[in-house]
């Protein structure tokens, strides 16, 4: 961070129970290297009161803070202002797509959550089951068990719904189980866990996904969603096979 | 007999934990939070499951309970923690002179603990300061903190709770004797206003305690004590590693998801309602860090935030039910029936705390029904949002 | 908070809204436009053939007007729409193999690049053969 100082324009999206919405703007000075959502937050402390928004952790391990800054998905704890605008320069803030909004920055992703649940989306994994691939600075293969037992670790999924927002299919299929629902099914794998397949062969499955890869381009988190869904189609494919053989 | 109704004010982590163990315990429930679940300090914390280690030396109250509450959660929550455990490395002279009273205070505390050789740590932990003289294994672990926290909403909602969300409490209403019977507040997703009425309110706002003791009058002299921690993009450990020294600023690093936090430091106060985060205390973290992770250096930031900690001056009137935490009847110490506020503890500590609260609570009323909330496995964190 | 509220979408219309959009996203709006095209194209297409069915006169009438230019340029287009939709759909189809996913991109820029070559041979020969 350094002493410099931006002046931008905070554009948010507001609305409140049946109410129409509406959008308020905010000039705030700020250091060009805060987050967004250090902004967010300051509306509400200094400017706005009646705001509300989504948040908790501020470090990207909680997926709340997710919102649409200036037309694309953002997770706005780790996004610097510095890479979203310039000095002088606007910042349009607006609820997630595709999940009903509750009020102002707020939306209610119970749509997400209760797939994640359909599919017993793991929380937490072995760090075999969701290594690490290439980042750390040694391999995961070889880092020695722990008393034995397998290493834990938080799935890299936070649940954010940024995807299900950036999805162009997700807002006309209210029932599409989403691209983080789709990963996190494909993570498990199809062939330890069979009743996977049902709920994800279907039109509101993984067929209802038109490759338009917006899931892997916003999120946060490094779960390449559209990558997943191509290779769970392929898992798909290849159990219906093995299947039809095994019936015959 | 109706249930006797309990209004909960702030769903931080000593809010959903009381929340939950009140509901256990037959009471209905409806808590009021101005902001999401964790909107104030909780959410923001640094996210060690303390095994209490850190205080065996210098406060083996808060250490026993940290022990025993580390492992009722492993236990409890099933699916916000990250259980791998946690080193404390010695490096230089100073930090080997500690060694002896930190081998004592976890013993005292029955901390289970084990020495292990430089070679034996680096061989677990190849990225720690290979100048490393000392480490010992301790049981820590990392934790979600918005999914600890909505795992006991969770398990709260599923006894009955209601939540108010995103909905603040811009008054207390009195039954004309300065008695408290309920709260006011003001829903800001649909800008409502609206009463609600109860046999007791519970003020769990953490650093904010004060804010809402002064709707009744009451004073409770708080000092606001932030203190910042930094994230980094690349999980470089598998276990949170500590400084085997006293307790100071950015002596703890811990791996989270594909990360690493370091924290934290401790300044004071005027305001909790925002902090900024300096520059100069996320100059500090990157320092102390790599004191402890040398490749903390190379990697980059991916967050930096704050929280602040409600400190109670010594000075603050009333008794205590806990040096620990603080917990008062303002029935006791002020002479205001239906207020109980409770501030202070560790997330480590949620459920003991709201334990004690509840245990106060029922003594007031003259029930007598036991806390189960340890035995009582937690529903999953998507529980919340899904029937 | 508790009630069942509509999400927040503006329907198909954010199939076609390109602001922040990336690569793949702007290969599916070309996909979705290119299929909605050829639909409509179709439904011409087998009114035409009805006036076949109608007799020499009408039919004869039909091939003057469509040598006028902007029939001509419909019909370019058509061959655009064609071409991208079918090169894309292979694109998709490998990738649901499992195959190329993580150079969809590339892929993307290739559909983008044979459809324009052909879209030229294609414009070269039409006008040439009038
Ligand atoms: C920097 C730092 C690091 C920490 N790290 C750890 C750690 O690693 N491990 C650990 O075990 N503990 C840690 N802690 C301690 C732990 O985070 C706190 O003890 C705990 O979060 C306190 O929770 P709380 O519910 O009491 O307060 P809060 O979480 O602050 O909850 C209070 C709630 O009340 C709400 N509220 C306030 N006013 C109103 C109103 N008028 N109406 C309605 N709602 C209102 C707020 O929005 C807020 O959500 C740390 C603390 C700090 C400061
Ligand atoms: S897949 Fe990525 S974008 Fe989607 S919810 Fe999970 S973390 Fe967020």
């Amino acid at each position: 961070m350094t002493e410099e100082k931006w002046t931008v324009k905070f554009v948010i999206f507001r609305k409140k129970g049946d109410q129409p919405p509406r959008y308020d703007s905010y000039v705030l000075e700020v250091d060009p290297d805060e987050y967004v959502i250090d902004g967010v937050e300051r509306i509400w402390a200094f400017h706005d009161r009646s705001l509300i928004f989504a948040h908790a952790c501020h470090h990207s391990t909680c997926g709340a803070c997710g919102m649409r800054v200036n037309d694309v998905e953002k997770l706005t704890c780790i996004t610097k202002i510095r890479d979203v605008t310039t000095n002088g320069g606007s910042l349009k803030i607006e609820p997630l797509r595709n999940f009903p909004i509750i009020g102002d920055l707020v939306v209610d992703m119970t749509r997400m959550y209760a797939a994640m649940d359909r599919v017993h989306a793991k929380a937490v994994h072995p760090l075999s089951a969701a290594p690490l691939e290439g980042e750390g600075i040694r391999p995961p293969k070889d880092v020695p068990r722990n008393n034995g037992d397998e290493y834990l670790r938080l799935a890299d999924c936070i649940e954010c719904g940024l995807c299900i927002s950036a999805c162009p299919v997700a807002g006309t299929a209210e029932n599409y189980l989403g691209p983080a629902v789709l990963a996190a099914a494909q993570l498990q794998g199809l062939k330890h866990n069979p009743d996977l397949l049902d709920l994800v062969d279907c039109a509101d499955g993984l067929w209802r996904c038109h490759s338009a890869y917006e899931c892997t381009a916003v999120c946060p988190s490094n779960v390449d969603p559209g990558w997943r869904i191509m290779d769970l189609r392929r898992q798909v494919v290849g159990e219906r096979i093995k299947r039809w053989f095994v019936k015959a | 007999m109706s249930k006797l109704h309990a209004i909960v004010i702030g769903a931080g982590f000593t809010g959903v934990a009381i929340a939950h163990d009140l509901a256990l315990r037959g009471f209905a429930v409806t808590v009021v939070e101005r902001g999401p679940i964790v909107n104030g300090t909780s959410g923001r914390t640094h996210g060690l499951l303390h095994s209490g280690a850190r205080y065996a030396v210098n406060d083996q109250e808060s250490a026993i309970e940290c022990i025993q509450e580390n492992q009722i959660l492993r236990l409890i929550v099933p699916d916000a923690i990250e259980p791998n455990g946690g080193l404390f490395i010695g490096i230089t002279d100073e930090d080997m002179a500690y060694r002896e009273k930190f081998i004592e205070g976890c013993a005292a505390c029955r901390i289970p603990i084990k020495e292990l050789t430089p070679q034996e740590a680096l061989r677990l932990e190849p990225n720690l300061n290979p100048k490393l003289q000392t480490a010992f294994t301790v049981p820590d672990g990392t934790f979600d903190p918005l999914r600890l926290a909505l795992a006991f909403a969770a398990s709260a909602k599923s006894n009955g709770a209601v939540f108010h969300l995103y909905t603040d409490v811009v008054d207390l209403l009195t039954d004309g004797q300065g008695n408290i019977v309920g709260v006011k507040a003001w829903d800001r997703a649909t800008d409502k206003r609206f009463e609600i009425r109860g046999d007791i309110v519970v003020n769990a706002t953490g650093a904010w305690v004060g804010h809402i003791t002064s709707m009744a009058g009451i004073s409770v002299p708080i000092t606001p004590t932030p203190g910042v921690m930094v994230a980094y993009d690349q999980r470089l450990t598998q276990r949170a590693i500590n400084l085997l020294n006293k307790p100071g600023d950015g002596d703890i690093v811990l791996p989270q998801r594909r990360m690493m936090v370091v924290g934290t430091t401790s300044f004071t106060i005027e305001d909790p309602d925002y902090v900024p985060v300096y520059e100069d205390h996320v100059q500090l973290m990157i320092e102390r860090g790599s004191n402890l992770i040398p490749a903390l250096r190379q990697t980059k930031e991916r967050g930096a935030y704050m929280a602040t900690r409600p400190l109670i001056g010594a000075s603050a009137p009333g008794r205590s039910i806990s040096r620990t935490f603080k917990a008062y009847d303002h029935k006791e110490t002020d002479n205001v029936e239906g207020l109980v506020t409770i501030t202070g503890g560790k997330a480590t500590t949620l459920r003991l705390m709201a334990e004690k609260t509840v245990d106060l609570i029922c003594k007031k009323f003259n029930l007598n029904i036991p806390c189960t909330t340890a035995e009582t496995p937690l529903l999953s964190y998507r529980k919340f949002y899904v029937n | 908070m508790d009630t069942p509220k509509k999400p927040n979408t503006r329907g198909i219309l954010d199939w076609f809204d390109p602001r922040g959009r990336n690569v793949g996203g702007w290969g599916f709006i070309i996909n979705r436009l290119s299929a909605i095209g050829l639909t409509v194209y179709l439904y011409l297409h087998l009114y035409m053939l009805g006036k076949l069915a109608q007799g020499p006169e009408a039919f004869d009438a039909f091939i003057e007007t469509a040598k006028q230019p902007a029939i001509m340029f419909g019909e370019m287009l058509v061959i655009i729409a064609g071409l991208y939709h079918g090169l894309n759909g292979l694109r998709i189809a490998l990738n649901s193999f499992g195959i190329a996913v993580p150079a969809q991109r590339q892929l993307l820029y290739g559909v983008v690049g044979i459809t324009l070559i052909g879209t030229v041979v294609f414009g070269v020969r039409m006008l040439t053969a009038h």
